[in-house]
């Protein structure tokens, strides 16, 4: 089938993808967040891969404390959240933040310093959370002091895109800017829960608070900054409108109301209240009606559009994004019915479904994000599309042998758990297979970390290359 | 030692309180700007148009003014 029209002019890398003329943006903190958070996902890969090693060869690297598996698992769990993810929703979020609101970006300046304090916690926590200083609390181990430098760095963020939005051109906002001034607003509220309230409560208070940081890390912070880059990317990537604006405002505000209630289905059949636990599978069961919104529109703004995927390397990882996004929002409320939390709770099945989300659904729309954004921001063509197709198959197949079998693992840990008659060193035996399979999925979703990388850097190193050369043809 | 409990119990409520009263506020806003009306389509249309030709041409046109 012939590309139509509009096709052609927007595609990445290809003729007219690139504006000719200089643009009003500077969009040197996109810059520096990108770049630096696709270096850290690199980094951090490392340790991912290490540690998913010491699952099957627990003796490996010894009893250097430094290179402990409760050492390094911080690490990766801080570096993929902040390092990488975030940092690449917030460079993604300065890039189309102006854009959307058709004015340059309120203080470029203010960016960079963002840009350098994030950098700064990030590379305190490499430093810091080898060393054994963590808080303790999942999500929430980073030290005080980054943790005191994450609020400084998000009020910066914040000052900055709410005062770009007060500029706006135009009076109604596209949802992309609703999701992200809402992921400000809600970060504000479960990052001061999950590391400040926390401390100033006990026993299973503490532990409720907790979970309700933990699970509106992924639903208040990485949901609604995820899909607001995906309702940003599938337009642009495929040209095609997005199918209802309507219905993606019925699907943010149902997440309003909805997500902030559902943290406690972790504490299920644990010491809370029944009411409460009640409250949250309710409130879980109701995430369908948000989720339903949002893939029904990509999926409808995509109606004959699907061709598109087979060139269009951006679109491939977006669309596989919102497969993920639908498969882990449909897996997380069916996993808080009590009967099938009984079985899956506290098992490998949990990684399984998180790692869905974070990296099957929300690292796929930045990765995208990444690889539309940074040849426009360069002035310059994506270095090889083919090793671009290469990463997404990295990541796709090394995803896919990563979740199903730890959510295979999990299910057949869980009936194990349940069977008294069974000494636990026996059920920890028995999941090395699965460990193994998960440690070669590594590789391959490592592998796809890197080629990414090499692609993103060569992209930028030719932009430079190119530049030097026009200014000595001008000069001559 | 303290047992701050039921302080940030009520601090809990008091915040869902203030994102609930935000959250009703934003959404009658939502309503009188035209989100939920005829012209809730626009956004959609107006992002796909490549914002930098047209900035640049003003920013041209301003500083030859």
């Amino acid at each position: 089938m012939p590309a139509p029209a509009h096709v052609s002019a927007l595609p990445y890398g290809g003729p007219g993808s690139v504006s000719p003329v200089e643009s009003i943006h500077e969009d040197t903190t996109a810059k520096w967040f990108m770049l630096s958070a696709i270096s850290y996902f690199f980094v951090v890969g490392i340790v991912a891969l290490t540690i998913a090693a010491k699952f099957v060869w627990p003796q490996l690297l010894g009893t250097v404390s430094v290179l402990t598996y409760g050492r390094l698992r911080p690490l990766h769990v801080n570096g993929m959240l902040f390092g990488w993810l975030l940092a690449a929703d917030m460079g993604l979020a300065y890039y189309f933040v102006p854009r959307l609101c058709g004015v340059k970006l309120w203080s470029e300046k203010l960016g960079v310093a963002t840009a350098i304090i994030w950098n700064i916690i990030v590379l305190g926590a490499v430093v810091m959370l080898p060393m054994g200083l963590n808080k303790g609390w999942e999500y929430a181990e980073l030290p005080s002091v980054l943790s005191a430098l994450v609020v400084v760095a998000w009020v910066c963020f914040g000052i900055n895109v709410f005062a770009t939005v007060a500029t706006r051109k135009y009076e109604q906002m596209y949802v992309s800017l609703w999701y992200t001034m809402g992921t400000i607003l809600w970060t504000t509220f479960v990052y001061a829960t999950g590391n400040i309230a926390v401390f100033f409560t006990t026993g299973v208070n503490q532990a409720n608070l907790n979970w309700m940081y933990v699970h509106n890390a992924v639903g208040l912070i990485f949901t609604p900054i995820g899909l607001a880059i995906a309702y940003y990317f599938i337009p642009k990537a495929s040209s095609t409108p997005l199918y209802s604006h309507k219905l993606s405002m019925v699907g943010f505000w149902a997440l309003a109301f909805v997500y902030v209630w559902t943290g406690a289905h972790h504490m299920l059949h644990g010491p809370i209240s029944q009411w409460l636990q009640t409250i949250a599978i309710t409130f879980s069961l109701m995430l369908l009606i948000p989720v339903w919104t949002v893939v029904y529109n990509f999926f409808a703004t995509m109606r004959g559009q699907w061709y598109q995927l087979r060139e269009n390397v951006p679109l491939k990882f977006l669309m596989s994004g919102v497969v993920f996004y639908l498969l882990t929002c449909f897996q997380g409320p069916m996993h808080s019915l009590r009967s099938v939390n009984a079985i899956v709770s506290k098992t490998d099945w949990i990684p399984g479904h998180a790692h869905m989300a974070l990296l099957g659904c929300f690292s796929f729309f930045a990765i995208a994000g990444c690889f539309y954004t940074i040849p426009r921001l360069f002035r310059t063509e994506l270095h090889s599309i083919p090793l671009a197709n290469w990463s997404f198959w990295f990541f796709m197949i090394g995803g896919l042998g990563f979740f199903v079998t730890l959510w295979l693992g999990g299910f057949w840990q869980g009936w194990q758990w349940n069977n008294p008659s069974i000494p636990f060193i026996d059920t920890v035996r028995a999941l090395k297979p699965v460990w193994t399979v998960r440690f070669f999925s590594g590789i391959l979703m490592f592998l796809g970390i890197t080629t990414f990388l090499y692609n993103i850097w060569a992209t930028v190193i030719d932009s430079q290359g190119k530049a030097r050369s026009a200014a000595a043809v001008v000069n001559a | 030692m303290h047992d701050y409990v039921y302080p940030s119990i009520f601090l809990a409520y008091f915040m869902f309180f203030i994102f609930l009263v935000g959250g009703i506020f934003f959404l009658v806003k939502s309503l009188r700007h035209g989100y939920w009306g005829k012209n809730s389509e626009d956004p959609k249309y107006r992002m796909l148009a490549d914002d930098e030709q047209e900035m640049t041409t003003r920013k041209a046109s301003e500083v030859e003014g």
